[in-house]
């Protein structure tokens, strides 16, 4: 009787300790998630002024009705130096130009898109949203001690009393920031985005499943299906097994010293990035096909064999079918895997500066975990909130990946 | 009497392990021979051999005679497909492909190209379940999962599906040992009504379903051939003491 008591006793024990590592591993998710958020979703916004801007055509040096082309050529720095002269009139030159430096010092390229934009403004004041600089908008979102002495802060106390009186004119606004979606890496975090970044990972991906996924499902069905059992299939099976838990990096000096060295693929491309991820997800495929593969009952080869089916018919007509579900889940673990590697890309040199959304898969390209990689190496504070916007893009596109593997298989999974 | 099927010193091995010993046994046309014996016997590893399909099972060695109307079937020039076509095989388990009741019938008849027509398969599909016994209770459902009849149906539609190629030769290894008595009763009373067309040959546990379906019985006993002869002979009055004793319940 004790013994049922005390047995009972190591059940409750084990159920505490179960619930105890549950909650542990939720609470770390949760934490990791709060922390990117709080820190990341700024980076989605931007701060803007509102200003308004009169267009005057001589200072443009345009004429009536100017062409797209002529707006384009023209430059706006007459024009911006005469605004904010006139707006700051109180204002020495000296403070003038302070108070320039609370504008992202690209504002002209704004000016010039948005007259592109809206050429019936020509002549014409109109209120414009210019972005502020990245020390404001750091400011505007609360990620500023103004505290620390004056020297030691990026925006002195004279322009912060303009900030405050623009804050006070309601001047000041938090505005969606869609160059960050738009536009490639930059030098300056106000006009940095990850498009380029989102184009090198969907190209690199496209080229990794391209290459992987048939290549591991031939693979598997002839080791599987056609290769006698023997000495040499356990090799490559054995093979196979350790290739998966190869570190990623060793598939990185292989792209490097065969892909580009030997072979002469051009550098920091999405097809040599595609191809060296393949290698990785390789392995994780094929172990996921073959299990899968061994999964589909004999019986149903047997049924299709004894109509007479060749072995290929039996493969392609029954057994891949039913072995679809479990492939297409480790194809989307290898998959996943691969859009969050780093490691291989840095040694093919798909880590660089690049400012051109990728159009195809021969353009240089960085992949959205290089870029994150590269924005947190910098110190700008305005990098370190497009770092986490980063990464929680990534972490949806994951999300995303997985929904969409975990339809397919629902698709093709069969009632038996 | 025609023999549709003769085997001659036929033996079989599983790498050094020797399955069947010397067997030589003929099988009449139009008729249901019953393979009796205890578990381990040899006589689902024989009955695999007589549509090789032996062949998948890489250590499995087969030495001797089988032929088909007088072919050999382990020769060079017989492909082993087109031997299947003649010659289908019911298993012990059902196995319906998990696709509707309809593709599972037309399946055998698409890969072997009997027809493109869309009416001649529908054709092909009706009369195969009618053959079966099954068309009428499936006649309205035939784009369900054929995976989702009953147990006994789900054997029906294994043999609709083997009938489908126009074999020659039904074989059946042990086709009711998952059912229940009432399908058991149906597939018996099919087999009976199948034999007009095709020559059958069946593995059974059970000694009343051997009485009551076949018209020849052999019996076989750790790979050997021990006797055979017509059922109602076996039964009632066999030559040889092991025989007596398995059909008496004595072992097996």
């Amino acid at each position: 009787m004790t013994n049922l008591a005390k047995r009972k006793k190591a059940e409750l024990r084990f159920r505490f300790y179960g619930i105890f590592s549950v909650f542990l591993s939720l609470l770390f998710v949760a934490i990791l998630i709060f922390n990117i958020c709080s820190s990341g979703i700024g980076g989605f916004y931007k701060t803007i002024f509102l200003t308004s801007i009169h267009f005057d055509q001589k200072l443009l040096n345009l004429e009536d009705n100017a062409s797209e082309e002529q707006i384009r050529n023209a430059s706006f720095r007459k024009l911006i130096k005469n605004n904010f002269d006139e707006s700051f009139k109180d204002y020495s030159k000296d403070e003038i130009k302070q108070i320039k430096k609370l504008f992202y010092r690209k504002i002209d390229i704004e000016l010039k898109n948005f007259l592109i934009n809206n050429p019936e403004f020509l002549n014409k004041t109109t209120k414009v949203e210019l972005t502020a600089s990245t020390h404001i908008d750091q400011i505007h979102k609360g990620n500023f001690d103004r505290t620390v002495q004056e020297k030691h802060r990026k925006v002195n106390n004279f322009q912060l009393e303009i900030y405050d009186k623009f804050v006070e004119d309601q001047k000041v606004k938090k505005v969606w920031n869609s160059t960050y979606f738009t536009s490639g890496d930059s030098r300056d975090p106000e006009s940095a985005g990850v498009a380029s970044s989102v184009m090198g990972s969907v190209f690199t991906i496209l080229i990794c499943f391209l290459l992987s996924f048939p290549i591991a499902i031939f693979a598997s069905i002839y080791l599987q299906e056609f290769a006698k059992a023997g000495k040499i299939t356990d090799l490559i099976e054995i093979n196979i097994n350790n290739l998966a838990a190869v570190p990623s990096i060793i598939f990185g000096l292989l792209g490097l010293g065969i892909l580009l060295n030997f072979f002469g693929l051009p550098r920091s491309t999405a097809l040599v990035g595609g191809i060296v991820l393949s290698f990785m997800t390789l392995p994780t495929i094929i172990v996921a096909c073959r299990s899968s593969l061994r999964a589909v009952p004999p019986s149903i080869r047997e049924a299709a064999l004894a109509l007479g089916a060749t072995k290929n018919q039996v493969v392609f007509h029954h057994v891949l079918p039913l072995a679809m579900p479990g492939t297409l889940t480790g194809t989307i673990i290898g998959l996943a895997r691969a859009i969050g590697e780093t490691a291989p890309l840095l040694m093919i040199g798909m880590v660089a500066f690049i400012m051109d959304i990728p159009s195809n898969p021969l353009e240089p390209a960085v992949g959205m975990p290089a870029q994150i990689y590269l924005w947190s190496e910098s110190s700008e504070r305005g990098f370190i909130e497009k770092t986490s916007s980063a990464i929680i893009l990534l972490l949806m596109f994951l999300i995303v990946v997985n929904f969409v593997s975990v339809y397919f298989r629902k698709k093709y999974e069969k009632k038996w | 009497m025609v023999n549709a099927i003769n085997t001659k010193n036929l033996n079989v091995y599983y790498g050094d392990q020797q399955a069947i010993h010397n067997i030589s046994l003929d099988f009449l046309k139009n008729k249901v021979t019953a393979l009796i014996g205890p578990s381990g016997c040899g006589k689902s590893t024989f009955l695999r051999c007589l549509n090789r399909m032996n062949d998948v099972i890489d250590i499995c060695r087969v030495e001797g005679n089988i032929s088909l109307n007088g072919m050999d079937i382990y020769s060079k020039e017989i492909e082993v497909e087109h031997l299947r076509e003649k010659i289908g095989m019911v298993f012990q388990k059902p196995n319906p492909f998990p696709k509707s009741i309809y593709d599972n019938v037309a399946y055998g008849p698409r890969i072997h190209g009997f027809t493109d027509k869309k009416e001649e398969m529908d054709l092909i599909v009706e009369t195969s379940l009618k053959k079966a016994g099954l068309f009428e209770e499936v006649k309205d459902r035939l784009e369900d999962m054929g995976t989702s009849l009953s147990g006994g149906q789900q054997q029906r539609l294994c043999i609709a599906r083997a009938i489908a190629i126009k074999p020659e030769v039904i074989l059946m290894d042990e086709p009711c040992s998952a059912l229940d008595p009432i399908a058991t009763s149906i597939i018996e009373e099919l087999i009976t009504d199948l034999k007009k067309s095709y020559t059958i040959i069946i593995v059974t546990h059970s000694m009343q379903q051997a009485a009551r379906v076949s018209d020849k019985t052999a019996f076989f006993h750790l790979g050997n051939l021990i006797e055979e002869g017509d059922t109602s002979k076996i039964f009632t009055k066999p030559d040889h003491q092991k025989t007596n004793d398995y059909i008496t319940g004595r072992f097996g």
